[in-house]
């Protein structure tokens, strides 16, 4: 029989549970997200079917890994997928009637030669500042006063009237003056608030002290879904063409504002079609291959044979250097890629001081590589350094005295007792580290940005790696596309995926050795 | 993944560090906010600073939200409570490290602040994506403001906010080898070989090139010739990203002494932002083009430097550098938009206010008036204002974007000799124009 105390920390635990998903629940109803309100409740549902049964015991140590697994893993996958099939990107955020709106508010210009009025914003005397109708209380520079509301402006009778030294009216008979917080509050009215003038344009506020009379250039024919701009002479007309208002007479002049819209699998198809990525492609993933397993080969190597060094029962001060040799992992990246970028200058670097060399590390295409190998060996050989540490010392003393025994010498040792037994335990990680550097972003975007560029363009980088390339291609346009950018890195996802399946393969041949 | 940020900061190099105001300017500390701060409404007299590197978190309970970089963050903090105690309402400033990007992700989900400081030629991606308002300064007002200043506040002919200082690059040169500054690329380049020659300097001029190039540092160079630079203007003074100057017969001469410099050693590909002032401040090098962030570094290093205005090339006129100006925007989603209107239409035209901006970023005023008090005084700035009194704003269309990577590296090409001055731009001008095409 389960303990009284299990039991209660049981229903404890899964009470929390619950107040969690209810808390997060009502967070995204607040947001306005039913969709994902509904999965919350199955989610709670589930892990009270789960849970609170005694049913589906492998379930029961499940679960928490397959939700995190959704939550991190599936879903950012899903969520980039999804995204590659639109155009999302600046000048690409929101709706289409976003843009409309958005549009016609920034097209509000100053009509030529009109006055700029002091205001005051008031209500009716009595009336409620939260919500009731707006009023403004204007003087023109000239000194006469105007009441302005959705009718029009009015004169002002001078009688009671308290005005401030720069013509702010304070008071006036039969209305309300409300204070800089409660017209705050009312910013959404205000904006709306246009006291329309007799030339066709509206007196609007300009914060709480000012307003000015301005007419929109813009306007918006529903029915033919078009914009027209009177701000120009004769006015031009915007037509939607590619998730953009577009002029009909000169096609080269469009609106900053889009919207955005799924495009299908055209990202998909731009990845095919563009020449740069196919005539460039195939040497920046040899590179990238290459680029991974010399890393990775690299550092295990240096890192394995530091380790061995200092696995030796003899050696004294072993803490001293282990902890020596883990600094340069200790440091951040972003610093040391950075310094080892002043140290690879072809004129100032102190790697060519003090070799007395003269060579163009950075500039040119072997030295771009050699140089971006280098640095990463140094930021990369004391995490193997550490891992290897670790499991050598897992391997049993009496193993290798046996081996000794047998009549191995140390080499021999080496190659058929301790290699085995720590790729076993080093094995994934180095998958993993492959992983890692095939997307290692950061190195050559400090280091080289992916130079030299060869050639007449700057779209491929001699040094470039899929994923800084990709960057490159996302970015380079006038704004940034993330929808694009979702489908290469979604190609890029896929090509890691089935890189690592073989690997993942000999991995579980190395398991058998247990 | 959001490497816009990086990418942004990164591509434009010391430019984009200039522009958002934060290039090394010196940690100054000015005086405390004082009483100022002892309105019931106003909850703190200092800004709250981020935890990391996140982007500050909307405080629902504060009547306007301001959000500034570090340096400017004290000064803005005393005037937000001076208006809030005038206006009996509470003003937070919040210190966001990457303004840019924070903004337009927070106003995205609807966390924005109500009013943002920042560089101007943000102003086409700000407008593109919906997130700043129109800012309708009456035309007397604006008049009080230097015209380059307010030119760069605008987009399609609408204004987007209130300027508070001008920067540029000019030619820093140390005073201990170098007694008068040279009128001519010429002359500067005869003065500083004959000084290398002497073994009292190593390197003519410091110069941020990189081996990627620098399109910020490069671009004086082509706008020293009539018809050279970037983008065309239109009609009505933007600029014109269908029209591009990058390969034009005033920019290819431009690239020849590009070409030239480089042949020489005056510029090279090994000088970059981690360089660039180390060089001039170890008096290895007697000139350096940069900007006002470079100047308290070489205080530091006991340099004694004058400033003047770029030098004029063979053939060409003087070079004219990028202007980059520094604003208030206004969130088009802001919750708070009287307020945050009422305060930059009201607050930051006026002199005590630019004045302090001055004080914490050292960079010339925007206002006339204020101005021309701090010249009168501070001879610095006044070399810079000069120096830059004949550039124009930097573009702030969205295109821009596509040209500071390409045209960079077209640059630093032609300096390291890889390729000829007309045929490489001819290639730029060619990658740029694809990469604005594809919008």
């Amino acid at each position: 029989m389960t303990k009284p105390i299990a039991l209660a920390i049981k229903w404890v635990l899964i009470a929390a549970a619950m107040v969690g998903i209810l808390w997060i629940a009502t967070r995204l109803a607040a947001a306005g997200n039913t969709m994902a309100v509904v999965i919350a409740g199955l989610v709670g549902m589930g892990i009270l079917a789960v849970y609170a049964t005694r049913r589906a015991v492998p379930l029961k140590y499940l679960v928490p890994g397959l939700l995190f697994m959704t939550l991190f893993q599936v879903w950012p996958v899903l969520y980039t997928a999804n995204l590659s099939l639109t155009n999302y990107g600046d000048g690409h955020l929101y709706s289409k009637e976003d843009s409309v709106k958005d549009i016609i508010a920034q097209s509000v210009r100053e009509v030529p030669n009109t006055p700029r009025y002091k205001m005051s914003i008031a209500t009716a005397e009595g009336g409620d500042a939260t919500t009731a109708d707006l009023v403004l209380l204007l003087t023109k520079p000239d000194g006469t006063m105007y009441l302005g509301d959705k009718t029009g402006l009015k004169p002002l009778a001078a009688t009671g009237v308290e005005k401030t030294s720069i013509g702010k009216i304070t008071k006036a008979p039969g209305y309300t003056v409300l204070n800089a917080r409660q017209a705050n509050a009312r910013s959404k009215d205000l904006s709306a608030i246009a006291v329309p003038t007799s030339d066709g344009g509206g007196v609007k506020p300009v914060g709480l002290s000012e307003a000015f009379e301005g007419r929109a250039t813009v306007t918006f024919d529903a029915g033919a879904d078009k914009l027209t701009d009177t701000s120009t002479q004769p006015p031009s007309v915007y037509a939607p063409k590619d998730a953009r208002w577009v002029n009909v007479a000169d096609t080269t002049q469009s609106f900053p504002q889009g919207w955005k819209e799924n495009v299908g699998l055209a990202n998909y198809s731009r990845i095919l079609t563009d020449d740069t990525i196919r005539s460039g492609f195939l040497k920046i993933f040899i590179w990238n291959v290459v680029f991974a397993i010399v890393s990775v080969l690299s550092t295990f190597l240096l890192g394995m044979l530091i380790a061995l060094l200092f696995n030796d029962p003899k050696l004294r001060g072993k803490g001293i250097y282990r902890s020596l040799l883990i600094l340069p992992y200790a440091l951040p990246g972003f610093v040391t890629a950075l310094v080892w970028k002043g140290m690879f200058n072809q004129d100032y670097g102190i790697i060519n001081q003090t070799l007395g060399l003269g060579i163009d590390w950075l500039g040119t295409d072997l030295g771009a590589k050699a140089a971006i190998l280098i640095t990463n060996l140094w930021l990369g050989f004391p995490y193997m350094f550490i891992v290897c540490t670790g499991a050598l010392q897992s391997i049993p003393q009496d193993v290798r005295e046996a081996a000794t025994i047998d009549g191995a010498n140390a080499f021999r040792t080496l190659r058929s007792i301790i290699m085995p037994l720590l790729l076993v335990a080093v094995g994934p990680l180095l998958l993993a580290s492959f992983a890692f550097n095939f997307n290692n972003f950061g190195l050559i975007y400090l280091l080289t940005k992916g130079g030299p560029f060869n050639g007449q363009d700057t779209s491929i980088g001699s040094s470039d790696l899929l994923i800084t390339y990709a960057y490159r291609l996302a970015f380079s346009g006038s704004a940034p596309n993330y929808g694009f950018a979702a489908a290469v890195s979604v190609v890029i996802f896929l090509l890691v995926a089935l890189m690592s399946i073989p690997g993942f393969r000999r991995t579980k041949a190395l398991e058998e050795v247990n | 993944m959001h490497k816009r940020a990086l990418g942004a900061a990164a591509v434009t190099g010391v430019a984009a560090l200039a522009l958002s105001a934060c290039g090394g300017s010196s940690p100054t500390t000015p005086s405390d906010t004082g009483g100022a701060g002892t309105s019931k409404a106003t909850s703190s007299g200092v800004p709250e600073t981020p935890s990391g590197t996140a982007a500050p978190v909307r405080d629902a309970n504060v009547d306007l939200v301001i959000w500034t970089d570090a340096d400017r963050s004290k000064a803005v903090q005393k005037y937000a409570d001076q208006f809030a105690s005038e206006n009996g309402v509470s003003v937070k400033v919040q210190i966001a490290t990457d303004t840019r990007t924070q903004f337009k992700d927070a106003t995205k989900v609807g966390k924005g602040p109500d009013v943002i400081v920042g560089a101007h030629d943000w102003l086409g991606e700000l407008v593109q994506n919906s997130t700043v308002a129109p800012v309708n300064l009456s035309s007397d007002v604006a008049a009080k403001f230097l015209p380059n200043a307010i030119a760069a506040t605008k987009f399609n002919g609408q204004s987007y906010g209130v300027p508070y200082a001008v920067e540029n690059i000019g030619l820093m040169y140390n005073k201990d080898l170098v007694p008068n500054p040279p009128k001519t690329m010429d002359e500067l380049v005869a003065t500083g070989e004959k000084l290398v020659k002497e073994g009292k300097a190593k390197q003519v001029l410091s110069q941020f090139v990189s081996k990627v190039g620098n399109a910020y540092f490069a671009y004086p160079y082509l706008s020293a010739f009539p018809d050279g630079g970037i983008f065309a203007t239109k009609d009505n003074g933007d600029y014109d990203p269908n029209k591009l100057l990058v390969n034009s017969a005033g920019s290819v001469k431009g690239g020849d002494i590009l070409a030239d410099l480089g042949k020489k050693k005056v510029l090279s590909t090994n000088v970059d932002d981690t360089n660039q002032d180390a060089l001039f401040d170890t008096k290895k090098a007697p000139f350096m083009i940069s900007g006002p962030w470079s100047v308290a570094k070489a205080k530091e290093a006991g340099i004694n430097y004058g400033i003047a205005p770029l030098p004029s090339l063979t053939g060409g006129g003087a070079m004219k550098p990028f202007l980059g100006v520094q604003m208030f925007y206004v969130s088009s989603k802001a919750k708070n938009a009287a307020l945050a209107q009422e305060f930059v239409t009201n607050y930051i035209p006026r002199k005590d206010v630019q004045l302090a901006l001055f004080e914490v970023g050292k960079r010339p005023p925007a206002l006339k008036e204020a101005y021309d008090e701090v010249s009168a005084s501070d001879p610095d700035v006044k070399a810079w204002y000069e120096a830059g009194v004949d550039g124009k704003p930097m573009p702030n269309i969205p295109a821009m974007n596509s040209v500071w990577g390409p045209f960079g590296q077209a640059t630093a090409d032609i300096i390291a000799g890889k390729a000829g001055a007309k045929e490489r731009l001819d290639a730029a001008a060619k990658e740029i124009a694809a990469n604005i095409a594809k919008g």
